[in-house]
């Protein structure tokens, strides 16, 4: 059984090629929206996006159904955590056929990447969409270096 | 494995990606009375401009597109992102199509399916013999 460096290097290849395959699985796993209820995933309710632009952060969230009072966010330096309650809302008198939406309180924390001036946040919640604006505090600013 | 929806432009035999929004389900709560069917889909971010409800023949088809705003920044991490809304349920023959409602609030379509007349239940009176 003679095999030459061709062959068992391609064997390398394929395996990592399944390796990383693999890996990509359960990242998608995590982050797909697919696996219904993903809500239920703990710690990744809601779903959110950061932006940096330099002297301040975007913060954007899922968050549906809710209004401003379910609402509840805390912020210490970097550290940002949004609290509320899903309310339940089976009106009065009505069979429930299916029930996905949940009615859990949720609570999830971040770390930001840079330490937020916290007077000066501004949150607006528009058709389940919450915006947050965390300016940055003066130190964490970029600042432009000159070179003598 | 992803069910998405490329949109794709042939430009000279080169193939060009135009949009692609994965399709994704939206979560419901299915109420019923003795006056209507209830329900309610959670499509955060839509518009109403962008929100399509078709019943037909049974078939209850709920679409909604979400667009996003521009990035504001670079960005750190991204967790949602456009997506198409969509579901389809079967519905009785009962309902009365021309007084479906629907309403959009807080990303959460709200959609009432009133019940024709003749499908509400009666109560039979029993006279005494």
């Amino acid at each position: 059984m003679l095999t030459g460096w061709n062959d068992i290097d391609r064997m390398f290849g394929a395996m990592d090629l399944f390796r990383s395959r693999m890996d990509s699985l359960f990242n998608d796993f995590d982050t797909s929206y697919r696996k219904v209820p993903y809500y239920l995933a703990g710690e990744n309710w809601p779903r959110t996006n950061l932006f940096d632009a330099g002297d301040n952060f975007t913060l954007v969230a899922e968050v549906p159904g809710m209004s401003k009072d379910d609402l509840n966010i805390i912020i210490q330096g970097n550290y940002l955590e949004i609290n509320g309650t899903r309310k339940a809302e089976t009106p009065e008198g009505y069979k429930v056929h299916k029930s996905e939406r949940g009615t859990a309180s949720f609570s999830r924390s971040f770390t930001l990447p840079a330490d937020i001036n916290a007077d000066k946040v501004e949150a607006s919640l528009k058709d389940g969409i919450l915006e947050m604006k965390l300016p940055k505090a003066e130190t964490a600013k970029p600042k432009q270096i000159s070179v003598k | 494995m992803a069910n998405s929806k490329d949109l794709v432009k042939s430009e000279g035999g080169k193939l060009e990606k135009v949009r692609k929004a994965p399709v994704i389900v939206p979560l419901v709560d299915i109420f019923e009375n003795d006056d209507e069917i209830l329900l309610y889909a959670e499509m955060p971010g839509v518009v109403k401009e962008d929100v399509n409800v078709n019943l037909d023949n049974g078939k209850l088809d709920i679409v909604g597109y979400r667009k996003m705003a521009k990035p504001t920044g670079a960005t750190e991490w991204e967790e949602f992102s456009e997506v198409e809304y969509r579901r389809r349920f079967s519905v009785p023959q009962t309902i009365d199509v021309s007084k479906v409602e629907a309403e959009l609030k807080d990303g959460v379509l709200q959609l009432h399916l009133p019940k024709s007349e003749a499908a509400k239940p009666k109560r039979i009176e029993i006279k005494a013999a």
